[in-house]
């Protein structure tokens, strides 16, 4: 279980982010965050493996309080959360597969990783990730050489690699068109079944409805709303996303 | 009563405040930008041509005053006139005294000088026929002995010698040899008891050359070159000296000349000279860039003050030809390829610095933040995110850098660095044109085939 527990962030330039947010995730759930692009979303995300430190506030999973972690055990905390980004976050000019199997960093033996040396074993693991993702043949093309929904994959078979027992989504959806949404969010949903807990922001309150078993509102960095997506009503919307807000829906599937 | 008209009468008003002051009307009827425009460009050709002064010349001010005044009269009507005719006028009388001031004059163009240089240019000196040498000398004492030995010398079946035996400077010797290649060109000429070879032919300064008769003898009158005892510690006393018989036939095929071996060993030096440089500029740039990366030191005052020092040494530094940079080198380590190897390098440590600065801070955080949040320790962020982003376009830089290093490096040479512009300046200065001209296909040729590689490998990089 993950509890997060009067998280407040305010940046170096007084943008406060986060304004002392608390709530529970159990184990298996697939929470989506919502809000409006500034409403914390990310920064929320950010704060559960520490990319981002919290102003104020715990956030404790398992019953180990991640805010108070040393570097050391930090990194031990991060190889098991996984994270998927809006912009896929991959190093454009590495191949596939240096892109899956850096996911394993926090396993291997850091100095034959600095030496650009894997086993056997993680290339052959890195291969059943991407198999998974279902673009295995692309291995061993330049990560730039992908278009968006299949650098979006590259970076699930990546947080794959991790070992995962939670997985963060930023926006992973929010480059992509409708059709490769629904497939993103699928692979996210397939794994949210086998047993790994998915935190996911996203936009469209259609693919909330569709995915979220559990949704968390933001708006100007408090939470607004927690429940299901059936528990948004038009009212609700109006609170989250303000009056002039219309509905935009993406492809219905 | 006609100032009362004026004052009333736009038209009137306008037109004479651009008589006393260029643009003024205009400015006055509102059109601000073009009265102060009209001004300043009117007090510029002003200027120009009163520096210049050259009375024909202040027709152009004068027409520019003359529009002026059409101008401003017309837009108290509503209508502007075209600003191309004043520009027209200005620019005639600034490209007038430019020609002048360059002093151009095609009459000073000298057609038998451009050909006598010209012609030798059609002929590079890079290659010469494969030839064989026969050569025979005969030794003769300057000045006279009281007993002089015999001025005869036989060898290989081929005899040599001068008569008389001996002789003073400007006196007249028969030369005679036989037994060398019939009907063959023969070089004669003299050598000093130091080694060095004086010409024989008129005037002392040009080759005499023979031919040969059938039975491959030759003969010759000639003088005792004037300045045989010019090296001599005592003119009185009397010294062995050397007449030479030089015949060359070819063998077929050609091999590489004198001018040839050096023009390779200038462009080898050359392009070693430029990646030494380069070399050297990249162990420096490399931490310095990282230091001039805003946003790597852009955190706390400290760390943004060292970049602040670091880049405006950089740009300091960059602002300095490399040819400026060889001219103090060559005073602090002396003529050649290391004085100019460390102003191409100190150069280039500038040039370096910034471009590494630049792809630093245009680096991509996203792929550093996705390491991060697998759990790796620094070192492999480092490895994983940064350098892969950042080793590429280093790489391309850095070839870019070798490449203009290595035409830097061809002119660096003519301030005494070395390599290839050393040979040039060298071969102008004694007028061998014909290697002044294999000195220009190999720069052409290094500089083609670099640019081409470099812009090949760059390609692949990036």
């Amino acid at each position: 279980m993950l509890q997060i527990q009067n998280v407040s962030k305010t940046y170096p330039n007084g943008t406060q982010a986060l304004k002392n947010v608390s709530f529970d995730v159990k184990d298996g759930e697939f929470l989506v965050v919502i809000g409006l692009s500034g409403s914390g979303k990310s920064t929320l995300l950010r704060c559960i493996n520490r990319l981002i430190d919290p102003t104020e506030g715990k956030i404790i999973w398992d019953g180990v309080d991640i805010t108070a972690a040393p570097p050391a055990e930090l990194r031990n905390i991060r190889r098991k959360i996984g994270m998927v980004f809006q912009q896929f976050n991959l190093v454009k000019r590495s191949s596939v597969m240096t892109n899956v199997l850096s996911g394993r960093l926090g396993y291997v033996n850091p100095w034959m990783s600095l030496l650009g040396i894997w086993p056997a074993e993680e290339k052959q693991r890195a291969l059943e990730a991407l198999g998974r993702v279902g673009i295995a043949d692309k291995a061993h093309n330049r990560a730039d050489a992908l278009s968006g929904g299949q650098q979006q994959r590259v970076g699930i078979a990546r947080a794959l690699m991790q070992d995962p027992k939670l997985i963060l989504a930023d926006e992973p959806v929010a480059s992509l068109d409708p059709v490769l949404s629904h497939s993103i969010l699928q692979y996210l949903e397939q794994l949210n079944k086998e047993g790994i807990t998915v935190i996911c922001s996203l936009h469209f309150l259609d693919l909330v409805h569709r995915y979220a078993t559990r949704v968390v509102a933001l708006k100007d960095g408090v939470k607004v709303f927690e429940g299901t997506a059936q528990e948004i009503d038009r009212a609700k919307f109006k609170e989250i996303y303000g009056e002039e807000a219309q509905e935009v829906r993406a492809a219905s599937l | 009563m006609p100032r009362e008209t004026a004052n009333s009468h736009p038209v009137a008003r306008s037109g004479l405040a651009s008589v006393f002051v260029p643009g003024l009307g205009q400015f006055l009827l509102g059109e601000r930008y073009r009265g102060v425009g009209i001004l300043l460009g009117f007090l510029l050709i002003l200027g120009t041509t009163a520096w210049y002064g050259e009375p024909f010349w202040y027709a152009s001010p004068i027409l520019i005053w003359v529009w002026n005044i059409w101008d401003a009269v017309s837009l108290a009507g509503g209508r502007a006139r075209s600003i191309l005719l004043p520009l027209a006028f200005g620019l005639a009388a600034a490209y007038g005294i430019g020609w002048q001031v360059v002093e151009i004059d095609f009459s000073k163009a000298n057609v038998d000088r451009a050909i006598a240089i010209l012609r030798p240019m059609a002929r590079p000196d890079f290659v010469q026929p494969r030839r064989e040498v026969n050569q025979m000398w005969v030794p003769v004492q300057v000045p006279c002995s009281s007993e002089p030995p015999l001025a005869r010398r036989e060898d290989e079946g081929k005899t040599a010698f001068v008569m008389p035996d001996c002789g003073g400077v400007g006196e007249t010797l028969i030369v005679s040899a036989s037994g060398l290649w019939p009907n063959a060109e023969t070089n004669i000429y003299w050598q000093n008891p130091i080694g060095n070879p004086l010409m024989l032919g008129e005037g002392e300064i040009t080759m005499l050359t023979l031919t040969s008769d059938e039975n491959g003898a030759v003969t010759a009158a000639i003088r005792v070159p004037s300045t045989a005892l010019v090296a001599a510690p005592d003119p009185t006393l009397p010294q062995f000296h050397r007449v030479y018989f030089e015949q060359y036939r070819p063998t077929g095929g050609y091999e590489l000349s004198f001018i040839g071996n050096e023009v390779l060993k200038g462009a080898l030096a050359t392009v070693s000279m430029a990646l030494l440089a380069t070399g050297l500029a990249m162990v420096f740039a490399i931490p310095l860039s990282f230091l001039a990366a805003r946003n790597l030191m852009g955190g706390n005052p400290v760390t943004y003050a060292i970049y602040v020092v670091v880049r405006t040494l950089l740009n300091i530094l960059r602002s300095i030809e490399s040819l400026i940079i060889a001219i103090i080198f060559v005073v602090i380590v002396g003529l050649g390829p290391f004085a100019g190897m460390l102003a191409l390098a100190l150069h280039s440590v500038a040039a370096l610095g910034k471009l590494y600065s630049e792809v630093i801070e245009g680096i991509d955080p996203g792929p550093i933040e996705a390491i991060r949040a697998t759990g790796a320790n620094w070192l492999q962020v480092v490895r994983y995110a940064v350098i892969p982003q950042i080793v590429p376009p280093f790489t391309a830089f850095t070839i870019y850098r070798w490449d203009i290093n290595v035409r830097s490096a061809t002119v660096i040479g003519l301030v005494g660095g070395g390599g290839i512009g050393f040979l040039l300046i060298e071969l102008i200065r004694v007028n061998n044109m014909r290697g002044v001209s294999a000195v220009f296909i190999a720069i052409a040729f290094i500089v083609i085939v670099l640019d081409y590689v470099s812009a090949k490998l760059r390609e692949r990089l990036v």
